[in-house]
């Protein structure tokens, strides 16, 4: 990467940066456009914009009231089971879990084709190949598509702007 | 009172009280954040105290993508609800609990564990949200279509994904329901992505944005003729308005900056004729509450921003996801396949029972919209009825508080002593049909 791109990045958020070697992992792929798309679609489901969202911390107990605790130490002592404590501990040595790891886990595409399933729920992709188009800098009708990621601008001014902050941000 | 804890458990929001009551006894966030200048991680209600500066707070959810994917993190939110806000003993108490459609096995037997091992419920009835959106609706309008025909529609937008579900005689028909991965959540966190493009950066701001996305957005009955409106310049532009960040010291939390100019917008489709006012079910939603006080004296440290055609870009996502860059049908269609899946007899049926419900249909003029996307794609000798819930976030929750007190209620449940017997999988059965 180049000196300017490297400092235009600099001055964006903090944020940005977390996320880029998490995303960086994702993007293996060769196709830079398929890559921004899945970069994008990963980006707008994640808490802390793309920072992991399941981590168990070990601060996890200090968070709880007084009360709480006391409740909770009454109800693992009376059903023998581990303390909460020890189960959270239990866990943070996992590697955290994310609901498409359960949902292969579940192998839902071995149950027979009458049975409903979450993956047989999915809409699916749009009956119209027609589509609108939004410069993703600035938002009005966009008719020109970054050659290097795929993402739509309107205008020379938005182009620039997209160069310096957006494109390809999360392979950076 | 009551000795039924009724709670609908959503991915954003924990909505928990007593069954036979009307309405819950909280609304908290279903998550705990730790603020930037603190080490403590502040749980649910603690998170709406209006002192609490939210600004860039860390935040954890039990729910991944609509589903229970930290059963501890759940767990501790459950213990603080139950023993601090709701103060009731397990032991002798009967949890009504709702849980997404097409929950995994696993995610199900890991609740159950929770709600017999850990806190030792007596008993527990397992629901969907749209057989309980169903059932209240239905009482509210006990000589109304969906009460008569026992048949509704139930669009659900909520906070990870939206539903489209046919519900039969109080049940959701499984094999009906379609699912777009698109809910409250993205939507905000598209909002963050266009201001931080655009203007200030607010990417760690989900507290904040949320706020924003509640005062400010609204669904466009036009988007072309809107996006022209939103480029004209100063009195004109019919969309700007100005959001002021809290600065930590005179402001624990962000506010519209002048509502008056953010609801200028609503003058602009009052006086279309294709839109007859009072007729309509629907009410608009006044958005903007702010105290005058608040909006005195705003410095101008740069400490805020301007919207103009985010404002409907974000809600349009719902209708038109493909266009923002996701390969999905919008809800529209979305509703279509899902009546399509049913048997032909009931599509008149559906159409004409459509049932809005969820956080995300509280944007102004959403059900005007979706009816006029929906119109064109449904066989013309069908009516197209849309009726949105009273109150799209209590909706569930209602339904719940109401089969609950229901006299059948207690045989419909699972008991402490049949889990132990049974196991989560067997006793999981008895909740369908
Ligand atoms: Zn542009
Ligand atoms: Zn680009």
């Amino acid at each position: 990467m180049d000196e300017e791109m490297s400092n235009s990045l600099r001055r964006m958020s903090t944020r940005t940066r977390k996320v880029a070697p998490k995303m960086a992992a994702a993007l293996a792929s060769s196709d830079n456009r398929t890559q921004a798309i899945l970069a994008r679609l990963e980006a707008l489901e994640n808490d802390n914009a793309g920072l992991e969202s399941v981590q168990v911390d070990e601060d996890d107990e200090a968070s709880l009231d007084d009360d709480d605790q006391a409740y909770q130490k009454k109800q693992s002592k009376s059903t023998k089971r581990k303390t909460r404590q020890a189960k959270a501990l239990e866990n943070a040595k996992k590697a955290p879990r994310t609901f498409l790891e359960l949902l292969q886990e579940a192998n839902l595409e071995s149950l027979p084709p009458h049975i409903p399933t979450y993956l047989r729920a999915a809409v699916g992709p749009p009956s119209s190949t027609a589509r609108r188009h939004f410069c993703t800098v600035c938002g009005f009708s966009a008719n020109y598509t970054c050659v290097q990621c795929g993402m739509r601008f309107c205008s020379i001014r938005c182009q620039t702007i997209h160069n310096d902050t957006r494109c390809l941000k999360f392979v950076a | 009172m009551s000795n039924v804890v009724v709670l609908d458990n959503g991915g954003g929001l924990l909505k928990a009280g007593f069954g036979g009551e009307r309405d819950p006894t909280c609304v908290v966030p279903n998550c705990t954040a730790r603020p930037s200048s603190s080490k403590k991680w502040l749980l649910a209600d603690q998170l709406l105290s209006p002192t609490e500066d939210l600004t860039s707070a860390t935040l954890r959810r039990p729910f991944d993508r609509g589903h229970l994917i930290n059963p501890d993190l759940q767990s501790s939110l459950w213990a603080h609800l139950f023993t601090t806000i709701l103060k009731v003993h397990p032991p002798n108490t009967s949890l009504l609990l709702t849980e997404p459609l097409f929950t995994l096995p696993s995610i199900q037997r890991s609740v159950d564990e929770i709600i017999f091992e850990d806190f030792n419920f007596k008993a527990l009835f397992v629901s969907d949200s749209p057989s309980l959106v169903h059932l209240y609706e239905a009482s509210r309008r006990p000589y109304g279509l969906v009460s008569k025909a026992q048949c509704s529609l139930v669009v659900d937008c909520g906070f990870s994904f939206t539903h489209a579900a046919p519900v039969f005689q109080n049940f959701t028909l499984n094999y009906g329901v379609k699912r777009m991965d698109l809910g409250g959540k993205a939507l905000t966190n598209y909002l963050k992505e266009l201001v931080s493009y655009r203007s200030v950066n607010v990417m760690d701001e989900s507290f904040i944005m949320d706020d924003v996305k509640e005062k400010l957005c609204f669904v466009s009955l036009d988007v072309q003729r809107d996006l022209k409106i939103a480029r004209k310049p100063g009195k004109d532009n019919m969309f700007r308005c100005t959001y002021v960040l809290p600065d930590g010291v005179t402001y624990m939390k962000g506010f519209v900056k002048d509502p008056n100019e953010a609801n200028r917008y609503l003058a602009l489709d009052a006086s279309d004729p294709s839109s007859p006012a009072g007729e309509k079910e629907y009410v608009e939603q006044q958005v903007v509450n702010d105290k005058p006080q608040d909006r005195r004296s705003v410095d101008l440290t740069k400490n805020e921003f301007t919207l103009t055609n985010e404002r409907f870009l974000v809600p349009e996502m719902i209708f038109r996801p493909a266009d923002l860059g996701m390969n999905q049908a919008g809800l529209a269609e979305c509703i279509v396949r899902s009546v399509n899946s049913c048997h032909p007899h009931l599509h008149p049926v559906l159409y004409e029972s459509i049932i809005l419900t969820g956080g995300s249909t509280l944007f102004p003029r959403f059900a005007e919209r979706l009816e006029k996307e929906l119109r064109p794609l449904v066989p013309d000798e069908f009516q197209v009825k849309i009726t949105a819930q009273e109150d799209p976030i209590l909706g569930v929750w209602r339904g719940g508080s109401l089969l609950a007190s229901s006299p059948d209620f207690e045989a419909m449940c699972v008991t402490k002593a049949e889990y132990e017997e049974l196991g989560s999988a067997r006793c999981r059965r008895r909740f369908l049909h």
